[in-house]
């Protein structure tokens, strides 16, 4: 049985049910209720979070947990974003991450096509010794790669963020581009051969827009993945305050703002609001393609 | 302007390496066709080595280094001192922190990680049952993986609070007094902690796994089914005898991923305070930064990186028996 | 075993924090008198400056002025208030070198670990009292007795320091930091709610046993619905209970370092002392509450009657009212009264280029800070003029009748006997004694007998 690489059609593997159409429109309804139940479970808390961002100290505690606050304090967000050069460090996540999105697609496209279409000696030892690295602790490679970059001198600069990227650090978009290459029918690549397409061209032309959508999967997450990097930021940038990236500067204000036991709620789900933005604008907006990249790892895998 | 400057450098610095790595993939290309090797497996080393160089500086070297650290009192500040096994002997016959951690550890990936995969096929079976808008369902139930780590330890340590603004307690009281039995304190009862941390991962990726698994069902061809319906197959032994087996990669998959993210959990635990024992990373992390005890922070790492290996050997050996793939039909 | 930690490192930068507020941005420098030659006033200052610094430049080619970095844990208010105080005054004034500010608020020790590590560690570092003997220990730190005895200042007469707040920068009786304040732990009190239960206000009468009464007795379920609304006290892991078994005649960590006597009936009897407060509904809220609200909150927001905090703590409600607040020598135990005096100290990296003026450096720029902060480590500076002078104009209100318990505080304060290992005692002692206590997993007796070979096995040999 083929499975394509490319979006699945949607009745394949269905459990048809073969009642008359009422009754099974009527059977539907529970499983409509479960969704939604599962839908509220992963909503709520976000709901939640908003709600207590728009909230004034007093209102925190309130009981009954009020959902809309009244009044609204829109004031929290700006109390937030006024709090910190919050716009040099959204600029700063930008580059950082556009920078780092590149160097990881770019090299990890190139490493998995070897891996895909080529035979050399130790070609299936050397994956799995890839994949292994994926269950390094990070801690176990946090002084050491400290030290590496301080001997470059590029301690404090965005390179320990950026450029690494350029190595393909990350084995599971290297996994997960292989798979596709593997499921690309070998003959559009060979007849690019045969015209006389050195590898890298076959790679650009041919192989890479048939699996966009993976492109577009291993993008996203890869942004997602460098937009919220918090651990790298904290070791390599230290100062001044407009070299850091959000995540940092939004541990700098919690820093600020959680003296003794408790932090202030409020400003701290407001400046996460702020925070989370971006990506998940950015989902909303690739989400299909995200999706479906995902799904289409977990079944090659 | 200082910003425009620092962001020059990196460039410069970043195009730079590119431009390296590209030249050292020709040269060994070019090289190795010159000793006579074949042209598909020079240009498969060519390749692949961006990712083996970064190998051996940020994964070979790292690793060596702190296998060597593991042997030594290492306080980052001067040299380290070779101490053999100490570290090792310590930490397995001495250290009841670490046997505390490694049980939360181990109790919490036992828990979730099946936990959510039941789930998960539950969620995805009920989504492929021809319902409308699925789209829009995968959408919502993948919405929390989005969030940073930071942010969803936050929200939960908020929501878990066992006040009266506490979401979670407040909203299910009546269960609790059902049961006559006070609502459980989550993150400040060490009893509960372990409980707190899988809820609150386990909304951070059940919505991940529920959209793999999806597309693991409807990956199943659907003459499977049509052919089951002929021979009046039940719902249930359609279940069993096609959706499972089928499924079986997909689980394979989440299962390896599961367990691997599961023994190295961390950001969750760093961001919320416990009272008594925390994660195994975390408790690598403190005694690495916070007690300068690098070299027994080291050993902790390697510990660590065994029993992610032996579970994760251990399932792929088991694999061979209940992992099905279409490629080797075993019937 | 995390959260013991993070108690005293977040309660203490939370002091530190909280001690910022003492000279809030805005407020023009009215210092006291002292050695800074900035000091005369706004106007004079920054008239006088331009001038010196345009004859300065001429002379000098620009590479000559050193840049020292100088790292601390101060959120953004505090680094503010410290650029605009102390270091621009500074800066503006030295021609031979000029201090740069990095703050790292999160995860303030890690940093300095890694980039002590990598060689960028900050020349400048301010360091809580529990971690000076370590890093001095460690080679880390300059030794600074020498260097400093050749400066003429008052930051550097280190004879002139309180005794017990300058042995927190000492190691093997060498110095190695300049401690640049000394907040004794005073009692702070609601005037309102005391009046509303008809109580007298604290005072020096205070022993432990009115404490308890009086807390008890402001202790209130205002709305009848069977939980207090209104609390006489409140404690977490702060104050610590080193306070207490000091004051009944104990000790956690000898003097000489060589024991931690946490069993003797003097510690016994403090430690329990402080289990009759904490998470006691009848005086204190519950863990739980503390974890929701914040028990610094819940005193502003005037639901607990009083507070033992920092001499240099501010209190504003929510919404920015600076409120009415009392202060009070902390009650009398069985023994004494000591009180634990809360100090950080700026310490000098090992590998700093020129180490002479880099000592220089240091000594200005603590002399800067001692005149900012609430109370000098300086017995010269620790009088009513100099620390009334220091308040800014919003908390005079507050602060200015405070400051005679402030003060009075002084001759009693403390600070802790420090181990090179200290955050690993630190963590077991929370771990093993004081959370087993607190949360009845045995007796007061039996949990420091079981606990001090452990934490024995951490001191110094």
């Amino acid at each position: 049985m083929k499975a394509p690489p490319i979006p699945v059609p949607a009745e394949a593997g269905e459990l048809r049910s073969t009642r008359p159409r009422r009754r099974r429109t009527l059977a539907k309804v529970p499983i409509y209720l479960m969704l939604a139940l599962g839908a509220g479970f992963a909503l709520i808390p976000f709901i939640w979070m908003v709600s207590t961002a728009l909230k004034t100290p007093g209102q925190l505690f309130k009981f009954p947990p009020e959902w809309i606050p009244n009044p609204v304090a829109w004031t929290n967000f700006g109390e937030a974003w006024d709090a910190l050069p919050f716009g040099a460090m959204v600029l700063n996540s930008l580059f950082v991450t556009t920078l780092a999105m590149v160097g990881e697609l770019s090299s990890a496209a190139v490493v998995a096509y070897g891996f895909a279409r080529f035979h050399f000696p130790f070609r299936n030892a050397l994956f799995l010794l890839m994949l292994s690295t994926m269950m390094l602790p990070w801690v176990v490679t946090l002084i050491p790669g400290f030290l590496i970059w301080k001997q470059f001198g590029l301690i404090n600069t965005f390179d320990p963020l950026t450029v690494g990227a350029l190595f393909a650090w990350g084995p599971f978009y290297i996994f997960l581009l292989r798979q596709f290459f593997l499921g690309v029918s070998r003959d559009i690549e060979e007849a690019a051969i045969v015209d006389g397409a050195n590898p890298v061209q076959v790679l650009w032309y041919v192989m890479l827009p048939l699996v966009r959508p993976v492109l577009l999967a291993v993008a996203v997450l890869s942004f997602q993945g460098n937009w919220n990097n918090f651990k790298g930021a904290l070791i390599y940038l230290q100062e001044p305050l407009t070299r850091f990236t959000l995540p940092l500067g939004l541990q700098f204000f919690q820093a600020t703002l959680s003296g003794g036991e408790s932090p202030r709620w409020h400003l701290m789900m407001a400046m996460s609001t702020l925070m989370v933005i971006p990506v998940m604008v950015l989902f909303f907006l690739a989400q299909r393609q995200f999706i479906e990249g995902i799904q289409l790892g977990g079944v090659k895998g | 302007m200082p910003r425009i400057e620092w962001y020059a450098e990196t460039l410069l610095r970043y195009a730079f390496v590119a431009a390296v790595i590209v030249g050292i993939m020709l040269l060994t290309y070019r090289g190795l066709v010159a000793v006579g090797v074949r042209r598909q497996t020079a240009t498969g080393f060519a390749l692949i080595l961006p990712w083996f160089l970064g190998f051996l500086i940020w994964n070979l070297f790292p690793v060596a280094a702190s296998l060597y650290l593991s042997l030594t009192n290492y306080n980052i500040l001067q040299t380290p001192d070779f101490v053999g096994l100490a570290n090792y002997d310590r930490l397995l016959n001495q250290d009841q922190q670490f046997w505390a951690s490694l049980r939360l550890t181990m109790a919490y990936s036992a828990i979730t990680v099946p936990l959510g995969l039941a789930l998960a096929l539950l969620a995805a079976t009920l989504l492929n049952q021809g319902v409308r808008g699925v789209g829009l369902w995968r959408t919502l139930y993948y919405l929390p993986a989005v969030l940073p780590a930071f942010v969803t330890a936050l929200l939960w340590r908020f929501m878990l609070l066992p006040t009266r603004s506490g979401l979670v307690n407040t909203a299910t009281e009546p269960i609790w007094s059902l049961f006559g039995d006070n609502a459980p304190r989550w993150f400040l009862d060490p009893d509960t902690v372990l409980w707190g941390f899988v809820i609150m991962s386990f909304w951070g990726v059940f919505g991940a796994n529920t959209v793999i698994m999806l597309a693991g069902l409807k990956n199943i061809p659907r003459d499977l089914y049509e052919a089951a319906d002929v021979d009046g197959a039940g719902i249930l032994p359609k279940f069993r005898h096609i959706t499972l087996p089928q499924l079986t990669p997909t689980l394979f998959y989440l299962l390896i991923m599961g367990i691997i993210a599961g023994v190295q959990i961390f950001d969750i635990g760093l961001f919320v305070r416990v009272p008594r024992e925390n994660f195994l990373n975390v408790y690598l992390y403190q005694q690495g930064f916070t007690f300068f005890n690098m070299g027994y922070a080291s050993a902790i790492a390697w510990v660590m990186l065994v029993i992610i290996l032996v579970l994760t050997l251990a399932v792929f050996r088991s694999s061979q028996a209940w992992v099905y793939y279409e490629s080797e039909a075993r019937r | 075993m995390h959260s013991g930690l993070m108690r005293i490192a977040g309660l203490t930068a939370a002091i530190s924090l909280v001690a910022t507020a003492c000279a809030s941005p805005g407020a023009t420098p009215s210092r006291g008198a002292g050695a800074s030659p900035t000091v005369a006033g706004a106007s004079p200052t920054v008239t006088a400056a331009p001038p010196s610094q345009d004859a300065a430049t001429p002379t000098q080619p620009a590479a000559q002025k050193v840049t020292y970095r100088l790292t601390t844990w101060a959120g953004e208010d505090e680094s503010n208030e410290l650029q605009e105080l102390v270091l621009d005054e500074i800066n503006a004034s030295q021609s031979e070198f000029e201090i740069v500010h990095e703050p790292a608020p999160a995860d303030y020790y890690t940093k300095l670990q890694t980039t002590l590590a990598g060689g960028t560690g900050a020349d400048f570092m301010w360091l809580s009292q529990e971690y000076v003997a370590g890093y001095a220990s460690r080679g880390a730190l300059l030794d600074l007795t020498e260097p400093l005895k050749a400066i003429d200042s008052p930051a550097a007469a280190v004879d002139r320091y309180f005794p017990d707040v300058m042995s927190t920068a000492l190691y093997q009786d060498h110095v190695y930091g300049l401690p640049w304040i000394s907040q004794p732990v005073v009692l702070y009190y609601n005037p309102a709610l005391f009046d509303a239960a008809n109580i007298d206000y604290p005072d020096d009468t205070w022993d432990w046993d009115t404490f308890l009464t009086n807390a008890k007795a402001l202790t209130k379920d205002t709305d009848g619905d069977g939980t207090p609304d209104q609390y006489g006290f409140s404690a977490s892991g702060w104050p610590p209970v080193h306070m207490f078994i000091w004051q009944a005649g104990g000790d956690v960590i000898s003097d000489d370092l060589k024991s931690s006597p946490i069993d003797s009936p003097e510690a016994i009897a403090g430690a329990e002392f402080y289990k009759s407060l904490i998470y006691n509904p009848e005086c204190c809220p519950t863990e739980d509450t503390i974890a929701e609200q914040g028990f610094g909150e819940m005193f502003k927001a005037g639901t607990v009657a009083m507070f033992m905090g920092g001499a240099s703590d501010t209190f504003e409600s929510a919404d920015g009212t600076v409120l009415d607040i009392g202060a009070s020598v902390v009650p009398m135990g069985p023994t004494s009264r000591t009180t634990f005096a809360w100090t950080g100290s700026t310490v000098v990296n090992s590998t700093v280029e020129n180490p002479e003026l880099a000592v220089k450096a240091l000594v200005a720029l603590t002399d800067g800070i001692q005149h900012w902060k609430i109370v000098s480590p300086n017995m010269d500076l620790a009088t009513k003029e100099v620390v009334t002078a220091s308040l800014p104009d919003k908390w005079k209100d507050q602060k200015g009748p405070q400051v005679e318990a402030i003060l009075a505080s002084t001759s009693d304060m403390r600070s802790f006997n420090v181990i090179p290992r200290q955050q690993e005692w630190d963590d077991l002692f929370w771990r093993e004694f004081q959370d087993k206590l607190y949360h009845d997993q045995g007796t007061a007796a039996d949990l420091a007998a079981a606990a001090r070979t452990q934490l024995e096995a951490l001191l110094p040999e």
